[in-house]
């Protein structure tokens, strides 16, 4: 048996033994995660640059096609195809306040991945563990593909396909396909899939369930398939595009990108592209077709196609937009699908929220207007007066309401703060406010940034892993 | 009184409601109504039915309030309140939303008595619980006790590994205060 495989072998078995007590099993899924011959396919690569501190550290792993950034320690690990993006994490001086508490950090935090198997994962954010802030850890984990880990400290547990877990530490818990978590520390829980659940306690409870029978569709797991499904089948057909950008060391650069926007190179771009000032374009996104105004912000595993986002829209990781238009202000969250068609236009009006994980997949032209927030399934225009509520409306919730799939309790003015303050400290993050040199963001400290790559054994016994590297500046 | 043992107290199962695995809860109130018209040893009914499985065994058990549980429709829903416990749902929150979903399900028409009559009772019985047994030759005092620690309604008496009757509680109940208002009439 090669290294390669013992080593998968014996991660499987180390969250297997977390996950005891649920009586779960990852074997069936881990299986055919990853062919071996792919892991010694593909080179990692880490970014440079001056704004992030760099402190990289691999030991007996394989890192096949995955990006570092910043400062990431990686042990008795299997990344396939991962970003492990380091450049929102906290830095030594930082005050870290949590209810009555205050810490200053007394070094820089590090992403700490051991013992875990991550496939087309994103790694993203910074610990929300008041436990521990300086180090943002991943261990006995597998993460199926498309899976996000952001913010998210996870100690044995697995992620299915699509899988979000957003600013919460989980500890022994099976998150299923498709399902969007953020709950501040969850333990031994097992969530069905496509379950939607944002709970600040105390403050609100959001809490959504897609039909088993409706999501088999777009996303479905089962011990004895690899994964498919409409989403899959929408990657896979433009997986081709991606090819290209990752076999060429240098890229023709494009030339209609403002010097305030950054494109990264690892973005597929396809013709007809309009950016904006301030727009930033993160890496695994794809273009065709489209128009980003203003401080538009397309962040990894992105989507965008035949549509026009007016500005300062935020479209999370793995969201995909098709044949939409999208007013100024319009957030749409993780892995979200919206998929109008040729003839079938979806827009969405200004200042709406898409929550993550919603799917809106029409065959009759929809319009959402402004000033909405709208969940998970919606097909046409019954579908969306059941799951979308104004945010006026939503403003006036004092105590609980129940509408359709959809379970809320506490004040629905704090769940609307929440997301607005949050969309707003993305905007800032990522540079869309920038001007005359202030509120300088990801879009403009991105574009001084430039990669190295590193190989993997072709030979023997490691083929597929990494020499042990320790790199920092 | 005093020297009462289990067996002196108990039905004999063969003079029991009882029905075996695969009957409809509709035959099985049928059971009940017949057992019930042919038991004179007293004057309490036989409240639940004993579900066997093809060799004989006592399996379950069917209160009316289980029965009555059974015919409550959505039972899909009810399980996913139930689940909704764990994701930090207040009681106050499941309360409420049990009430919506009542609203919607109506009980008493047509089609979900219909509906409901089919069900096997293994649909919904009741699993005999370790506490729920007691031997023929137990005294009174453990009898009460097991009664009251697991709010039975009836426990199954037992010989050895068989079950050979039930011990009621209004059986249980009629001796026990005979006993105290007997005392209270003796000088």
């Amino acid at each position: 048996m090669k290294e390669l495989e013992k080593l998968f072998n014996r991660i499987v078995q180390r969250v297997n033994i977390n996950l005891r007590e649920l009586n779960f099993d990852i074997s069936p899924f881990a299986d055919q995660l990853v062919p071996p011959d792919q892991m010694s396919k593909f080179y990692a690569f880490y970014g440079i640059t001056t704004d992030h501190p760099l402190d990289l550290h691999f030991e007996h792993s394989a890192l096949a096609g995955s990006y570092f950034l910043g400062k990431c320690r990686v042990r008795n690990s299997l990344l396939y195809k991962s970003d492990i993006r380091g450049d929102e994490l906290k830095r030594k001086d930082h005050t870290f306040t949590f209810n009555n508490f205050t810490l200053t950090l007394t070094r820089d935090e590090i992403i700490d991945i051991e013992d875990s198997a991550l496939v087309k994962t994103l790694v993203h954010n910074y610990s929300h563990d008041p436990e521990t802030h300086e180090k943002f850890f991943i261990k006995n984990t597998l993460a199926m593909d498309y899976a996000n880990i952001h913010g998210a400290p996870s100690d044995g547990c697995f992620l299915g396909p699509f899988a979000t877990v957003d600013l919460t530490t989980m500890r022994d818990c099976i998150i299923g396909a498709y399902s969007y978590i953020q709950a501040g520390e969850i333990y031994h829980l097992k969530v069905d899939p496509g379950t939607i659940w944002v709970n600040s306690p105390g403050n609100f409870n959001f809490f959504y369930k897609y039909l088993p029978e409706d999501l088999e569709r777009y996303v479905y797991l089962s011990p004895d398939k690899v994964p498919w499904g409409i989403l899959i089948d929408f990657i896979e057909e433009r997986k081709n595009q991606f090819q290209r950008v990752f076999d060429f060391v240098n890229l023709k650069a494009i030339k209609s990108v403002p010097e305030t926007a950054s494109l990264d190179r690892y973005a597929v771009i396809m013709p007809n592209i309009k950016i904006a000032d301030n727009v930033l374009i993160s890496q695994r996104a794809y273009l065709e077709n489209s128009i980003l105004g203003k401080g538009a912000n397309a962040q990894e595993n992105c989507f965008i196609i035949n549509s026009c986002l007016e500005g300062y829209n935020v479209t999370a990781h793995g969201a995909k937009i098709v044949e939409s238009d999208l007013g100024a202000n319009v957030f749409v969250g993780f892995n979200s699908f919206l998929h109008g068609k040729k003839g079938s236009r979806l827009q969405i009006g200004q200042d709406c929220i898409i929550m993550p994980h919603t799917i809106i997949d029409i065959d009759q032209p929809l319009e959402i207007p402004a000033g909405h927030l709208v969940w998970g399934l919606v097909r046409n225009m019954e579908d969306l007066l059941t799951n979308s509520m104004s945010l006026e409306e939503l403003n006036s919730v004092e105590s609980s309401f129940t509408k359709g799939r959809l379970h809320f309790e506490g004040k629905g003015a704090l769940l609307v703060k929440a997301f607005q303050d949050r969309i707003h400290h993305i905007l800032l993050a990522n540079g869309a406010f920038y001007e005359k040199g202030k509120n300088a963001g990801h879009a403009q400290r991105n574009q001084k940034l430039s990669l190295n790559t590193i190989q993997p054994f072709q030979f023997g016994e490691k083929e597929g892993m990494y020499p042990n590297i320790r790199i920092f500046p | 009184m005093d020297n009462f043992l289990v067996r002196d107290l108990m039905v004999p199962i063969s003079e029991y409601a009882t029905v075996v695995v695969g009957t409809s809860l509709i035959d099985a109130v049928k059971a009940l109504e017949q057992a019930q018209e042919t038991f004179t040893m007293s004057k309490y009914h036989h409240l639940a039915i004993l579900v066997l499985d093809e060799r004989g065994q006592v399996v379950g058990k069917i209160s009316q309030l289980l029965a009555l549980k059974a015919i409550e429709p959505e039972v899909t829903l009810k399980f996913e309140i139930e689940r909704l416990r764990e994701f930090n749902f207040s009681d106050a929150y499941l309360a409420q939303l049990r009430d919506l979903y009542r609203s919607h399900g109506k009980i008493m028409s047509k089609d979900s008595l219909r509906q409901a009559s089919v069900k096997k009772v293994e649909e919904f019985m009741q699993t005999p619980s370790p506490g729920e047994f007691v031997s023929e030759t137990s005294s009174l005092d453990t009898a009460i006790h097991r009664l009251v620690t697991g709010t039975h309604l009836s426990l199954l008496v037992t010989r050895g590994e068989k079950i050979v009757g039930i011990l009621r509680m209004p059986d249980v109940f009629a001796a026990v205060f005979h006993k105290m208002t007997a005392l209270e009439k003796a000088p």
